[in-house]
């Protein structure tokens, strides 16, 4: 399998949690293509269901619906939410993920030798000590941890080594597609920098494909090729990241891009105001779920759930007057 | 104390110092700014580089282990001209000013409130103490400020308890607090940085407009330079319990002298520019605050040191004209080095 192929088919995914006899649908009829090597990111704002979808595609969670074509290392396509437990134990180790807060993440109680180690010993228990060895410190050097002080606990290091830890775990066993949930949020810019930079050389060495998930969009404008962006729990554009920003399609997209705070004084953005705030997800609006925020709202918004298409080639948008209507982006240099 | 005309607070060679376990900690080593009559100041600096604790400082609600040292001189009401640090943290002078003429917006609207009384009845705590006695009109004013901090259904939300508000809501609600009073300084303590981007630029706007009502200046910390060039007139930015570059918000994003200003601003990459190959990054981390080494507390990742000066004498705020002034030996050059070493 080389570059470029499809390596993830996400197609049609709900994930609905029961919660005090409501039902709050958190991902909604979520479909989106993977190509090897190429970086995804998923943007929106909390409580979009982005987390969801992303513990959806690893099954952390069991999603009520949809399905996840991957296409293995050894060329097998597998709907990763069906296989039973023997056959996910052969293929999770291909699918790993970077979690949120380096904080909480990491066991204080193990030394971070044990914590990147334990992923080798879980998925092949027959591996001599001395292979697990020489394969940590290898990992550890690669995302730049000093190996000397393996041996030492995890509150001995800072938020961004942490954050190295943590990529090394998800590393050592050598995935092919790894989800990074707001891998880069809890970090100080120059720590951010760094670690976006160790990502993008892990891919370039590795020819690792991510799935970016975050709510910071010049740090996914960077990273990504293609963006999503959802919207209580529904994906309402899907782009190359380029075409996205410079011409939003969803008015949703266009009032999150007019919202993103540039650093630079002397450009004075016109915010496109949001009414309201977000509804909530149990009991969301009728039609389409943006309607009650939207400035384009028209009375079949309000009845009818629109479809998610393809408006342009890779370009695609859930909305009934996407077509009528020209979206203010960015403009690139 | 000569007091210039428009300065309504001037922070002289302040410094915290920390008790901890290992010694003594000094986390701020010495910061020195002043704030004008309606301005924004931005203080902006990573975790850690005590931005926090200048701005506690200010009001004297720093832990009990903390212990500051230098002037804050503050145009206080009755008091005039007056050191903050030289009043007795629990006396009645500081009172006065403390929540009234200075108020602040912290940073985690949830953590702010407490969850065991309604939002109206914290918002009128202020009030009752500092403006009026008389609980009706207390409730007045109240309602007053939650409807210009843009609280929709005033009177319904006056009596709801914290965690029936959203976070944009809840953070509402803290400026509404905050602004009760009418302060001449508001510092807001990372005020967005909980909040989503959508809802962070409405507060952001809303701050703006309330600014220009009420006529206060105001102290904005934060560690995103995103909301600091949308914000502020002029930013300080802090590293190691330092000041190292100030200027007018516009002259530091187009011409930032200081490497670390260089290095913050080039680590943020910019949407709509040709996406550099690697963002640029500050190599190592923050060190920590205690037995520094002599010389320029950024020297250890600084691309621009020069050995045997900057890692031997403590470079000072030099103002290169135009309100910019930077501490760096390798950008102003550093007279007294050759002097010193001549003698």
């Amino acid at each position: 399998m080389s570059k470029g192929d499809q390596i993830l088919d996400i197609q049609h995914v709900h994930m609905r949690f029961a919660s005090k006899g409501l039902v709050v649908k958190a991902v909604t009829d979520v479909s989106f293509p993977v190509m090897e090597g190429e970086t995804i990111g998923i943007v929106g704002e909390s409580g979009c269901g982005k987390t969801t979808l992303g513990r959806c595609i690893v099954r952390a969670y069991e999603p009520s619906e949809g399905k996840v074509m991957y296409t293995a290392a050894d060329g097998q396509t597998i709907d990763f939410l069906q296989i039973d437990k023997a056959t996910m134990k052969k293929y999770r180790k291909e699918i790993q993920m970077i979690f949120q807060d380096p904080y909480s993440s990491l066991d204080p109680r193990m030394t971070v030798y044990d914590i990147i180690k334990e992923p080798l010993v879980a998925n092949f228990p027959k591996m001599p000590k001395k292979e697990i060895e020489r394969r940590v410190m290898e990992i550890a050097e690669k995302v730049g941890l000093n190996t000397t002080y393996l041996k030492r606990y995890p509150h001995a290091f800072s938020g961004g080594q942490r954050q190295r830890i943590g990529i090394a775990r998800a590393l050592v066993i050598s995935p092919r597609v790894i989800v990074c949930d707001e891998a880069v949020s809890a970090l100080d810019v120059s720590i951010q920098a760094q670690v976006i930079n160790l990502l993008h050389d892990l891919q370039k060495e590795l020819g690792l494909t991510y799935l970016f998930i975050s709510h910071d969009l010049s740090v996914v404008e960077y990273i990504s090729d293609k963006v999503g962006v959802m919207y209580l729990g529904k994906m309402v554009e899907f782009a190359e990241t380029r075409s996205l920003f410079s011409h939003p399609m969803h008015p949703y997209t266009e009032s999150l891009l007019s919202a993103v705070p540039v650093a630079d004084p002397t450009v004075k953005s016109e915010r496109i105001p949001l009414e309201g705030e977000i509804p909530n997800p149990a009991n969301p609006p009728s039609g389409c779920h943006f309607h009650t925020r939207c400035r384009f709202c028209t009375e079949k918004c309000k009845r009818e759930v629109p479809e998610y298409q393809e408006l342009e080639p890779g370009h695609y948008v859930a909305c009934h007057r996407a077509q009528e209507l020209t979206l203010r982006g960015f403009t690139y240099e | 104390m000569e007091k210039t005309n428009d300065v309504i607070l001037s922070i002289k060679d302040l410094k915290v110092n920390i008790r901890i376990d290992e010694g003594t900690l000094t986390a701020v080593r010495g910061v020195d700014f002043d704030i004008r009559r309606g301005e924004t100041l931005g203080l902006v600096g990573e975790s850690g580089c005590g931005k926090s604790l200048t701005s506690k400082a200010i009001l004297g609600i720093n832990d009990k282990k903390c212990k500051a040292e230098g002037e804050i001189n503050f145009d206080a009401d009755d008091l005039g001209w007056v050191n903050l640090l030289s009043l007795n943290p629990r006396g009645k002078e500081i009172r006065s000013v403390r929540g009234k003429q200075i108020s602040m917006i912290f940073q985690e609207p949830m953590v702010a409130f407490s969850p065991m009384y309604t939002i109206g009845n914290q918002i009128n705590e202020a009030t009752l103490l500092h403006i009026t006695k008389d609980k009706k009109k207390a409730k007045e004013i109240s309602l007053g400020v939650m409807k210009k901090v843009g609280i929709a259904n005033a009177e319904k939300r006056y009596d709801q308890y914290p965690h029936e508000f959203s976070g944009g809501m809840l953070q509402r609600a803290l400026i509404a607090m905050a602004l009760v009073c009418n302060p001449k300084l508001l510092i807001a303590d990372e005020p967005t940085t909980a909040l989503d981007v959508t809802i962070q630029a409405q507060i952001l706007e809303l701050m703006k407009e309330l600014q220009k009502d009420f006529g206060m200046s105001i102290l904005f910390i934060t560690h995103d330079l995103g909301t600091v060039a949308r914000m502020c007139d002029r930013v300080a930015v802090m590293y190691l319990g330092r000041i190292v570059e100030t200027a007018p918000a516009t002259e530091i994003y187009k011409n930032p002298q200081h490497p670390y200003t260089q290095g913050l601003i080039g680590s943020v990459h910019k949407i709509g520019t040709k996406a550099q190959e690697r963002l640029f990054s500050i190599e190592g981390t923050v060190p920590l605050a205690l037995n520094l080494p002599a010389g320029c507390g950024f020297y250890e990742r600084c691309h621009r040191r020069i050995e045997g000066v900057c890692n031997v004498y403590d470079p000072q705020l030099v103002d290169v004209g135009g309100g910019h002034q930077i501490a760096c030996f390798a950008c102003t050059g550093c007279p007294n080095a050759g002097k010193e070493e001549n003698a």
